[in-house]
């Protein structure tokens, strides 16, 4: 079980997934965009500007995913001391920066012709903001301290901290009210979205995804490289 | 119906900025992430290259990573 997860075995199969992705990616996006742009209806109240939606929704989604499995392997490489989980949260941290950028970005745009405003200091979005500043402070890390075990504990710290935030993104629109609506989309219990704006929002989800898996994946390739090239000469 | 679809019905500027920034955004940090990998396998293969001939042929019969580098180089260039 271990042995497949040697470096090797590792490096093989990134780079077979990242074929897989490039080969299937431009024909999913390609529906995704007919769905989002084309097929989807326009909402009742707002109009054609419903369709930033299908940008907006997965973006902030994934943001709030990568942010989790950050904490979630900060803890456990503090714990356990299992190397493999730093890197790989320095791979994902700048793809949940992108993506929360792009949440509030999109956000904002969607805020001015629904809301009247670009921005306001409310609950979510503020959230979001602090979000967006803990995933930079978290890359920071990286690049300001020399120090792997420092960067290994003040990124920990960071994930942590960070974490708190979280539950405050997710329940922001029921304890306090806010100018950004409820969540329509629920694991447990009926969604109030209709299927015809449900199946482009998981397509373009499905979009995202890979996108954000195959950036992970290039940028792990890269970490394991480099660790290689620095080990040359102990191979 | 193309009007249509390009003004949005009056919220062209908002839904085309949306989905120009997501793209834009995307697309360059996949072409940065695809030029430091690059960039990365080569600096590899140039202190591959480095090495004895000796001390080469024992790195790549002990690591499968620096043959698969060298095979993925090879068969870029």
């Amino acid at each position: 079980m271990f042995k497949f997860f040697s470096s090797s075995n590792v490096y093989s199969l990134i780079q077979r997934l990242i074929n897989f992705i490039n080969s299937i990616f431009f024909l999913i996006l390609i529906i995704g965009l007919t769905f989002a742009l084309v097929l989807s209806p326009p909402d009742y109240l707002q109009g054609d500007s419903v369709r930033i939606m299908y940008i907006h929704v997965p973006s902030a989604w994934i943001g709030l995913v990568c942010f989790s499995v950050i904490t979630l392997l900060s803890v456990l490489n503090f714990i356990f001391k299992i190397k493999n989980f730093y890197f790989i949260n320095k791979s994902i941290a700048p793809i949940g920066l992108l993506f929360t950028c792009l949440a509030i970005v999109t956000g904002s745009l969607w805020g001015q012709p629904t809301w009247g405003t670009w921005w306001a200091w409310d609950a979510r979005l503020t959230s979001m903001l602090v979000l967006m500043l803990f995933y930079m402070f978290y890359i920071l890390t990286f690049k300001l301290l020399k120090e792997e075990k420092l960067i290994i504990k003040v990124s920990s710290i960071i994930a942590v901290v960070g974490s708190i935030n979280l539950p405050v993104i997710k329940y922001s629109v029921e304890w306090w009210a806010t100018l950004h609506q409820p969540a329509s989309i629920k694991i447990v219990g009926s969604s109030s979205i209709h299927s015809q704006m449900m199946l482009p929002l998981m397509v373009m989800l499905l979009v995202f995804l890979l996108y954000a898996a195959l950036i992970f994946l290039m940028k792990y390739k890269t970490e394991i490289i480099r660790i290689k090239k620095k080990n040359i000469k102990r191979i | 119906m193309i009007s249509n679809f390009i003004t949005m019905n009056g919220y062209g500027l908002y839904v085309w900025l949306s989905f120009s920034i997501a793209f834009i955004s995307c697309t360059v940090m996949y072409f940065k992430t695809k030029r430091t990998l690059q960039k990365y396998e080569q600096e590899f293969l140039i202190e591959l290259q480095a090495l004895t001939l000796k001390e080469r042929s024992k790195a790549l019969e002990n690591s499968k990573v620096a043959q698969q580098i060298l095979a993925t180089s090879s068969k870029v260039n």
